[in-house]
């Protein structure tokens, strides 16, 4: 796809990638955020210039969305790309027709480098590369004396056919497809902020107490606060309370999984899929040793090989699909739409992201103090949570659509009730 | 930094309660704090959509009133459905041409057919004496072509969004030309000067843009 000169480069969409221009909105606007603090005061110039640089040697950023007969697809984008300050909008919509057309945004503020990505374009883990380059090549720029120790991908290197490819397809297995209907998921209810404002909590705890709390538990981190949420939501929504009728839907943590982890990969578009723990809480007296347990064993099943070829084929099959595929684009997406208003979103109570931790070279480690990850909360998914850590620094960050913060406060008074710190940032969102 | 006795988190903003239990924080500020996060600023975007909600209100109730009348006086002559048709073509002139976003070339062919389209029925609705193919049909046409070829040349850089409108726009500039064969168009040299114009540009494409139009319909086409 990249063998023509660099302007007349184009790019299929992803497999999953494919579903979003449809079902986005203002409301919905199924945008991500990674940040990095630095220690130093973020300069608009040198930062303007490192992202022109960047979007050189990632062809696959430097896209606009166009419509074909049959699919929409990336198309090179011409005009400037422009570093922003930063709003005190959280993972707003990114509309492919303002912006010049981009699907992200690169945002500063004080010591902060923000980018917001449209799911489209790439996932979590392919961000996360371009958060690193952005990073190093700004620091760079900057004067400071570093080394890239093949940690961060630098803008000499050259663009590889493997970051643009659809992994998806790659590993899709015919035979393992089989489609595994779901009940509708439980919704977290509150007051809606408004002017579809988005509020942001985070709390910074310390990364090796965390592992240590979760190897006590005999657990991964990310299984401990899935079991954790599942039963904040539980003693703050439901306890007690499980006679009414909107209670006795199954509460459902949706947790993406990096597919790079499993399958040999290194694209920089859409390879992720998902693991999910759902339990209908009616009963009154669910413990938090109950939903350990409990959570344990589902990303044990969840996380099969098998499991996840099946998920992933499951989508793909829908592309694969010889009617489907030459069906003309303006009809193709209001199957897609209803296909997902359906299904997708209803499905989960709130979606549950560990991006990771992010390593940097030794030589840049003193320039950068923490990281944060955010994903957007919409009518549905009224909260949710991701988490991304740095060092000793791990941050876990809700966001929501709602006025309450009872979920946030349980789930951190947790923590310090434990006796761990836990430092908080906020946006102070239900001010306005 | 501050503290929350309540929650036992600590937090570092001007703000004086907790985010998570909206008790009162003790202790102050650090001395260099900068908030993380910046002040919510109304974008006043409310405004336009009020301002359309109005006029579009005012134009249904008018196109209703105007249905009503007709039919209370009704004599055979269903005379509302021409300023009701035209007021329906001015809404879509102005948010197709004006507040639209679409690519500009995409704007002029879409104008161009529903112009057309509009002009045919007017015609054959009143004297049916073929004005709307004779002339205004070629003409448009090219004036859609020479627009657009003005387009790629003034703004060079972004040509390849543009060219398969152009070459869109070029083949039904045919469309007249077959008009004279089949004698619905009596009235020639409109239909020839769109037709060399056509032909012209055609040649230009290919000549000029093989590539370029290759990979477009590739693009548009892909399955
Ligand atoms: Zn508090």
């Amino acid at each position: 796809m990249n063998k023509q000169s660099r302007h007349e480069t184009w790019f299929r969409m992803d497999n999953s990638g494919k579903i979003f221009p449809e079902v986005s909105s203002h409301r919905e606007t199924n945008v991500f955020r990674v940040a990095i603090s630095l220690t130093e005061k973020i300069d608009n110039v040198l930062l303007q210039q490192t992202v022109d640089t960047i979007l050189a040697r990632y062809p696959m950023f430097k896209v606009k969305l166009k419509k074909g007969l049959f699919w929409s697809y990336f198309d090179y984008n011409s005009k400037p790309f422009h570093v922003e300050e930063l709003k005190h909008y959280v993972c707003g919509e990114i509309s492919p027709k303002k912006n010049n057309g981009y699907l992200f945004r690169v945002m500063y503020r004080n010591t902060d480098i923000i980018i917001e990505m449209f799911h489209s374009l790439a996932d979590g883990a392919g961000v996360i590369k371009f958060l690193k380059a952005l990073t190093y090549e700004y620091l760079v720029l900057v004067g400071k004396d570093i080394k890239p120790d093949n940690l961060v991908p630098t803008k000499n290197q050259r663009p590889s056919m493997e970051e643009y490819e659809d992994a998806n397809t790659k590993f899709y297995d015919k035979k393992n497809k089989k489609h595994v209907p779901e009940k509708r998921a439980y919704r977290i209810k509150g007051s809606p902020l408004s002017e579809d404002l988005t509020g942001i909590i985070s709390g910074t705890m310390s990364t090796s107490r965390m592992i240590r709390l979760a190897r006590e538990n005999k657990m991964t981190i990310t299984e401990y606060f899935a079991a954790l949420m599942m039963y904040t939501i539980y003693i703050t929504q439901i306890q007690y309370r499980g006679q009414i009728k909107s209670n006795q839907a199954p509460v459902k943590i949706f947790v993406p999984v990096n597919l790079r982890k499993h399958f040999p990969s290194n694209t920089l578009r859409n390879f992720s899929n998902f693991v999910k723990v759902g339990m209908v809480m009616t009963e009154d007296d669910i413990s938090f040793e109950d939903l350990k347990i409990f959570v344990k064993e589902q990303f044990e099943k969840g996380m099969t090989k098998s499991e996840l070829i099946r998920k992933m084929s499951e989508n793909v099959k829908f592309e694969k699909n010889i009617f489907l595929r030459f069906t003309p684009y303006f009809l193709k997406k209001y199957a897609l739409k209803i296909g997902y208003n359906m299904l997708g979103m209803k499905l989960n109570t709130m979606s549950l992201t560990n991006i990771g931790k992010v390593d940097f070279p030794e030589s840049m480690q003193p320039f950068v103090f923490d990281v944060t990850a955010a994903v957007y909360a919409g009518k549905f998914n009224t909260v949710n949570c991701s988490i991304m850590s740095y060092q000793d620094r791990l941050k876990i960050s809700f966001t929501r659509s709602i006025v309450e913060t009872t979920i946030e406060r349980e789930f951190f008074r947790h923590f310090t009730d434990l006796g761990i710190d836990v430092e908080i940032e906020s946006n102070y969102v239900e001010e306005y | 930094m501050k503290y929350c006795d309540k929650c036992k988190i600590t937090i570092d903003t001007f703000n004086s309660y907790c985010p998570l239990c909206q008790q009162v924080l003790e202790g102050e500020p650090s001395p260099d704090l900068i908030e993380k996060y910046p002040e919510y600023v109304s974008a006043n975007r409310k405004i336009y959509p009020i301002t359309k909600k109005i006029i579009m209100f005012v134009t249904i109730v008018s196109m209703i009133i105007l249905l009503i009348i007709n039919l209370a006086s009704y004599n055979g002559n269903l005379w509302s459905l021409i300023p009701i048709g035209s007021i329906f073509f001015f809404w879509i002139l102005i948010s197709v041409g004006i507040f639209s976003r679409q690519n500009i070339a995409f704007r002029f062919v879409f104008l161009t057919f529903l112009l057309i389209g509009l002009l045919i029925l007017i015609d054959e609705a009143s004297l049916q004496i073929g004005w709307s193919y004779n002339y205004l049909m070629p003409i448009l046409l090219s004036v859609c072509n020479l627009a657009i070829s003005g387009i790629i040349l003034i703004k060079r850089i972004d040509y390849r969004d543009y060219i398969l409108y152009l070459l869109t726009i070029a083949i039904l500039s045919l469309v007249p030309i077959i008009l004279v064969f089949t004698g619905i168009i009596t009235i020639v040299w409109p239909a020839i000067t769109a037709f060399a114009l056509a032909i012209f540009i055609l040649l230009f494409i290919i000549f000029f843009f093989p590539k370029s139009i290759k990979d477009e319909i590739k693009k548009r086409f892909h399955a």
